[in-house]
């Protein structure tokens, strides 16, 4: 498959700190690809340069085939770009700040004011084209960030933190828009904190910490990476004594924990231990009333590589679960 | 071939500039920052200048005009690209398919027509209520066109300057600024400055600049047109040349 970004080498240094510090990645055509990273691990220094708004101090990027430094006209021409905050013009109105991006890429006027009556419409800003940004709320000025960002029919859109700090309703909007992007077959490069964000909408997602690529793969492939976070949860009909002991002789167990009337057992080998279990179970006469096995989540994928416990993470993963639901 | 492609490129700068420039107007014209530093104050400073001295409308109309076009045209890149880095609208210019070089000539057209549109007004008033004359259009065009752009350039140069608003910016500029204003004719004539004094302001841009506007209102040039026209012809190449590359130092310490 064809490469919609190719990072070689890249580097940034800011004097002797090396915000970026020589990261290779690749993201395919049509694919949503996820950077995942703490503050201040170089997300956006690395999107900065991968949209030519800052210079690498070493390495190349290109997009769909283009060296953002060597052809940036025709690299540029290709992407749209929506930054952390909604960087739109307050003065103006929603129609006028479409259409002086219009006017930026070189979009004719006759096809920039149809591009703009569309995404006014995608984006549900239509009826209220005329008024001043001023008065928007955070959603509508992000759902307007984003639409400026299509306006020039882009091939890969880089979305940095797209729902940050909106309410649910507007975070459900943006996440659909995104998805229905990329059906579209746009390619969608986001920088998220959301754990559940990234895990729900990526194909796959890099983690950048300290300047380096810790890991880069699909969110599956990368929670299985992490065996010792597996667990299965079984509960047994009219059991009475506490059977953890007995449990943790089973072969392949860890530990396991009593929470409730469930017993929570860790183990690196899930289907070696649902066998031994329903061993055990028919031996001692036991019913067994529910088995669930549970993996890790990109969440604790991403607090064992960056060893950090993202800021709001609680917060971040049940807005995320809330609003993906 | 390439030389077709090469207008085409050129054509698109130019619509892209405009577009830039287009959109500063609309946004920061009115910006009380534009206001105090690009009318408010050479008004201010023009009245300090005039109340109390006997001093002919002849004299004092050319030296409005210039002083506005100096200050007017000057303020426009201070206000708008620090305001623009602050709330990062500036880079939308960065990650568009444009040069910077083009994203300054937008912001040079806007500081242009405001100095411009600024110092018609006292040219206006000084036609219709004290009998001014224009009575060399060319000099008098010339004059407004090279000091709009050449002073318009100079506040895109200043412009590079980090900081976090115009304020940081208007600073420096002004201590350049207002010591100009002693040394280019404006409260002593430039004939009755000293040897040294005259040298002097031979160097400052805003000289050339009322020495212009006042041959086309019928006063007298001290250092003739032509000089005019050259030396404020240099400093626009290089206002916009050393400004451009500023910019560019900035831009990779990003």
């Amino acid at each position: 498959m064809e490469k919609a970004i190719k990072a070689v080498n890249l580097t940034k240094a800011y004097g002797k700190l090396l915000a970026v510090d020589h990261i290779d990645f690749e993201v395919k055509k049509g694919e949503i690809f996820g950077f995942l990273g703490p503050n201040g691990a170089g997300k956006t220094t690395t999107t900065r340069m991968l949209t030519g708004i800052s210079k690498p101090t070493e390495g190349t990027a290109e997009i769909m085939g283009y060296d953002i430094q060597k052809h940036a006209v025709e690299a540029k021409e290709l992407m749209g770009i929506v930054p952390d905050i909604s960087n739109v013009y307050t003065d103006l109105s929603a129609w006028n700040n479409l259409i002086f991006t219009g006017r930026l890429y070189d979009v004719p006027k006759v096809e920039r004011e149809n591009r703009a009556k569309e995404l006014l419409q995608l984006f549900a800003l239509f009826d209220r084209r005329k008024e001043s940004v001023q008065g928007f709320s955070r959603g509508m000025k992000r759902r307007l960030c984003i639409a400026m960002a299509l306006m020039n029919k882009s091939s890969i859109l880089f979305l940095d933190e797209p729902t940050s700090g909106l309410d649910v309703q507007s975070v459900l909007t943006i996440r659909n828009l995104v998805r229905k992007l990329n059906e579209d077959g746009l390619t969608i490069f986001l920088t998220t904190h959301n754990m559940e964000e990234a895990n729900q909408m990526c194909d796959r997602v890099a983690i950048i910490n300290k300047g380096k690529i810790a890991a880069i793969d699909t969110p599956e492939k990368l929670k299985k990476t992490i065996k010792k976070l597996q667990f299965i949860e079984v509960s047994f009909v009219g059991a009475t004594n506490n059977l953890t002991t007995e449990l943790e002789k089973l072969q392949g167990v860890t530990e396991v924990a009593k929470h409730g009337d469930k017993y929570r057992i860790n183990t690196e080998n899930p289907p070696k231990v649902l066998s031994a279990i329903w061993e055990y179970a028919s031996a001692n006469n036991l019913e067994i009333h529910t088995v669930n096995t549970l993996g890790p989540s990109l969440e604790d994928v991403f607090v064992k590589l960056t060893g950090i416990m993202p800021e709001m993470r609680r917060k971040g993963s049940e807005l995320g679960m809330r609003a993906g639901s | 071939m390439l030389f077709v492609i090469g207008i085409k490129r050129i054509l698109k700068d130019i619509r892209v500039a405009w577009a830039i420039g287009e959109k500063d107007i609309r946004i920061y014209y009115a910006k009380p920052a534009s206001l105090m530093f690009g009318i408010l104050f050479p008004f201010s400073m023009f009245l300090s200048f005039v109340i109390g001295r006997n001093i002919p409308i002849d004299q004092a109309i050319p030296v409005l005009v210039a002083q506005s076009l100096f200050f007017a045209s000057s303020s426009i890149g201070p206000v708008t690209i620090p305001l623009e880095k602050r709330i990062r609208t500036f880079d939308r210019f960065l990650s568009a398919p444009v040069s910077l070089s083009t994203v300054l000539l937008g912001k040079t057209i806007a500081g242009f027509i405001y100095g411009a549109a600024v110092s018609i007004i006292p040219i206006i008033v000084g036609i219709i209520f004290f009998q001014s004359i224009i009575t060399d259009i060319i000099a008098l065009t010339a004059g407004i066109v090279l000091s709009a752009l050449g002073f318009a350039a100079m506040g895109i140069m200043f412009a590079s300057i980090p900081g976090q608003g115009p304020g940081q910016v208007m600073m420096p500029l002004n201590f350049v600024r207002i010591p100009l204003l002693f040394i280019s004719g404006v409260f002593i004539a430039v004939k009755d400055l000293p040897v040294w004094g005259q040298l002097l302001s031979m160097f400052s841009p805003l000289t050339h600049s009322i020495e212009l506007v006042r041959s086309g209102l019928g006063g007298q040039n001290f250092f003739g047109p032509l000089l005019n026209v050259a030396v404020l012809t240099f400093y626009l190449v290089v206002f916009l040349l050393v400004g451009i590359r500023f910019h560019i130092i900035n831009q990779k310490k990003e």
